[in-house]
């Protein structure tokens, strides 16, 4: 298992570098540039800046300089937000990201399996619609009208919670943790649900009860891991959306993390923002598909690491 | 086993409760803390090179510069307690008050603003707001210390310190309105010891040393950027308020929510479709004031049709500039019959005559001079107007098209992009009608119409030797009456030159609570925390 792991920690390297060549230049093709948006810059000023952050040179010469950069893992200065460089930004902003990320996914994770359970468990009945009707309105109903509601009912209204803001409470975490957890708990619920309905139809489940298992064990030992590859080959690239931070939730919340720097660094042409960003967002997802990888290869007899 | 256990746990509880209301019943520190939404993140505070308006409130409040806004926007003195010019208003002389230090103890003296200056103007600063010692107070050297790229000599400069509490300036031209372009905003000075040790970093929190009423203790992007009361400033015993806290909010239907539950004790802005209903719900708590902040139709006057002057006066014609305001826009914006936002009332701004007509008016002499250009049901003049994506330029922009559709026949549309792009397409020329807009740099008309002098090269591709005259002989006219008088001139040459058609004023729009006061409405928007104070 470890050879396999590193084998594809080596084979996402290319990967890894297309990314960045890609995005280095469909990046300069968008009109306007970082600077271009101020217009009482005059000329020579307009020279002077563009200098300062070498956007006067050729374009080859201005990736050669990215790479070289990227080799002493500098990411450049961001043009936008010109008091840090993009690696202070993403040093400040990813744990918080990474905090709301993990324990949306983790509460999403855990409701949603046993959600999912419950409906296989109880097809038709009360249990199983109510789980649905929980499930669609996840998935239906947006984050941005699920957010300012929460905030008019726990914040404006029952004076619970508090409304934005970050400071490290409990308090500011429940609300947008929750929001960003809810589609996720959706979708787990009902992957679980389908899934687990179609391991329990399986020969050898049959088998199982055919040899005398009791129920409980049966579902529990037996078809769980079976019914639960699917959940894990969503989880995935899940996670790894969920903790590089949602733009929505983020601006809604008022919480200072990353997510907002894939949207804003776009519209403002920052480029070492967004490439700061697109390089640790394509890591973590070729990271987080290597893990789900190696967790299918553990539940699942039939895969094998070849 | 089980009792012990009970009465262990029973003794625990019982004195975790008698601490958490020993806790509880500790008074809080009577300290007053002001929490103020910021809107979004600030770019920089880095005071030589920031150019935004929000990141100036900061500014103001971390620095003093030679004069000071009341809270009014009314200029009196600052670090510097008095000043004169001479007759020629050439040489100004500004005298600092005694006593003046850094927040850690340092001395502050003339040669700091100097420092300042010099580091604003330097073409290795790259700093966008260098014109403002370069052209907008035209400093002996300043324009020519700017546009030396290997820097040149900071001697050259017309800005020296003869002794401590000195600073004199030597103009190459009369600048009247000298007292408002030498604030915090303008002239931070610079504390040369922390510019040398940290370089760009002598801005972070743990290394800044400032000269303003508060000190920065905290700044975390996209979070928010703590202020405390700096104890080495020279009137910190008039300071009420303790700590100010600038609350990031990107989202302003959030912010205003976070108003109304009482986590900010003001907002940076109110959500422009709920106007309506927030004046209604807090009344005096809505503080809308014109802005200095004009929002016009600009014209390509080098693309065909546009250079036809007779196009171009139709079109303007052709809008009802009240209507916009009230049924279209419906943002609080005052509509505006001038280019430059009216707030000096010293300054009689020339009107256009398309102003007040009745649509019937508006109808009729627009398609009359759309015939004689050559336009009319049979051959519709098409035209496209650029503006940014930003939500109340965007309902202009299709206010404005669709008022040209009914008054005028006229095929209208608008074509909305991002910001950049918006701005590349205009510098790229090729386009018809641009949805424009201009921030002054003071009060007065003088730095809207500076901008659009054709030497300017603003991008308007204009030529007028007119209105250069005029605006050269205002440059050189020290009597601000008189300037004025000229200004007024070269407006109205602007104005009936139809490069541009008016449309209005914008304004800013605060929440503030009631505890709060000291908070005024100014045109220039600035409310100094140092002013203000909390009761409860």
């Amino acid at each position: 298992m470890l050879a396999f792991a590193i084998r594809r920690i080596i084979g996402a390297i290319p990967t890894l570098f297309a990314l960045i060549v890609i995005s280095f230049f469909i990046m300069r093709v968008a009109p306007g540039g970082p600077f271009s948006a101020n217009r009482k810059l005059t000329a020579a000023v307009l020279e002077n800046i563009n200098k300062a952050y070498h956007l006067d040179e050729p374009l080859w010469m201005q990736f050669g300089r990215y790479l070289w950069g990227l080799a002493h893992f500098d990411f450049g200065p961001s043009t936008k937000y010109m008091d840090y460089s993009v690696t202070e930004l993403i040093v400040q902003g990813l744990p918080v990201s990474i905090e709301i990320g993990l324990w949306a996914m983790l509460i999403a994770t855990f409701s949603g399996i046993a959600l999912g359970m419950a409906g296989a468990l109880r097809r038709n009945g009360a249990t199983d619609l109510t789980a649905g009707i929980i499930a669609m309105t996840g998935i239906a109903v947006p984050t941005f009208v699920i957010g300012p509601l929460l905030q008019i009912v726990f914040g404006l209204q029952l004076n619970w919670l508090p409304i934005a803001g970050w400071d490290g409470s409990f308090a500011a975490k429940v609300l947008p943790v929750f929001v960003l957890a809810l589609p996720n708990i959706a979708y787990i619920s009902r992957l679980t649900r389908g899934s687990m309905i179609e391991t329990l139809r399986t020969n050898y489940v049959r088998t199982a009860r055919a040899k005398g298992i009791g129920p409980h064990r049966v579902i529990w030992k037996h078809a769980l891991t079976g019914a639960m590859l699917p959940v894990i080959a969503y989880l995935g690239p899940a996670t790894a959306i969920t903790v590089t931070g949602s733009v929505v939730v983020e601006q809604i919340f008022g919480i200072p993390g990353i997510g907002r720097y894939f949207v804003e660094g776009a519209t403002n042409r920052d480029y070492p923002l967004v490439m700061g960003v697109t390089i640790l967002y394509g890591g973590i997802v070729i990271l987080a598909n290597i893990v789900t990888d190696v967790v299918r290869g553990l539940l699942d007899p039939k895969v094998s690491y070849e | 086993m089980r009792n012990l256990f009970a009465r262990g746990l029973g003794k625990a509880l019982l004195g975790a409760a008698i601490i958490a209301t020993a806790i509880a019943a500790t008074p809080a520190l009577a300290e007053t803390v002001l929490n103020r939404g910021f809107g979004a993140s600030p770019d920089t505070l880095d005071p030589h090179m920031n150019f935004g308006a929000r990141e100036g409130w900061i500014q103001d409040d971390m620095y003093e510069g030679l004069t000071a806004s009341n809270a009014k926007g009314e200029i009196g003195p600052g670090a510097a307690e008095k000043w004169e010019t001479s007759d020629d208003g050439l040489t100004w002389t500004f005298h600092l008050r005694d006593g003046l230090k850094w927040s850690n103890g340092d001395p502050l003296v003339a040669q700091d603003f100097i420092n300042g200056v010099i580091r604003q103007l330097d073409p290795k600063t790259a700093s966008p707001r260098a014109y403002y010692f370069g052209s907008l107070i035209p400093l002996v050297g300043g324009q020519e210390f700017m546009d030396t790229k290997e820097g040149g000599d900071p001697k050259t400069v017309g800005i020296t310190a003869p002794d401590d509490k000195t600073i004199v300036m030597k103009l190459k031209a009369p600048q009247p309105n000298m007292m408002y372009l030498v604030e915090s905003y303008h002239i931070p000075p610079l504390h040369k010891p922390s510019f040398d040790k940290f370089g760009g970093d002598f801005i972070k929190p743990e290394n800044i040393v400032n000269n303003g009423p508060y000190m920065m203790t905290e700044m975390v992007p996209q979070s928010h950027v703590t202020l405390v009361k700096n104890p080495n400033y020279w009137d910190a015993a008039n300071v009420k308020i303790d700590k100010v806290v600038y609350v990031v909010t990107e989202d302003d239907q959030t912010e205003l929510k976070r108003y109304k539950a009482g986590e900010l004790d003001a907002t940076n802005e109110i959500p422009s479709n709920q106007l309506d209903a927030v004046k209604e719900e807090f009344g005096k708590e809505a503080r809308i004031t014109p802005y200095l902040e004009s929002q016009y139709i600009s014209f390509n006057v080098n693309k065909a049709p546009f250079d036809n002057i007779k196009v171009r006066q139709a079109l303007a014609i052709g809008i009802d500039r009240q209507v916009l305001q009230d049924k279209i826009l419906k943002a609080g914006y005052q509509a505006n019959c001038g280019y430059s936002p009216p707030n000096d009332p010293r300054y009689k701004q020339p009107q256009v005559p398309e102003c007040n007509m009745s649509k019937e008016e508006r109808m009729e002499k627009g398609k009359a001079l759309l015939a004689e250009a050559g336009f009319g049901p049979d051959n519709p003049l098409k035209v496209t107007i650029e503006s940014s994506t930003d939500n109340t330029a965007k309902k202009l922009a299709e206010g404005v098209a669709l008022m040209w559709k009914q008054n005028l026949g006229v095929d209208a549309k608008v074509n909305a992009q991002e910001f950049q792009a918006w701005m590349d397409t205009f510098y790229a020329g090729g386009w018809d009608v641009l949805n424009d807009n201009l921030i002054g740099d003071m009060p007065g008309p003088e730095s809207h119409l500076i901008y659009m002098r054709p030497s300017a090269d603003s991008g308007y591709g204009w030529k007028n030797d007119e209105y250069e005259g005029l605006m050269d002989k205002a440059a050189a006219e020290a009597d601000l009456a008189k300037r004025y008088d000229i200004l007024a001139q070269a407006e109205k040459n602007l104005l009936d030159y139809y490069l541009v058609t008016p449309l209005d004023v914008t304004t800013s729009r605060h929440l503030v609570k009631p505890s709060v006061k000291g908070w005024e409405d100014n045109i220039l928007d600035v409310h100094p925390t140092k002013l203000m104070s909390v009761e409860k």
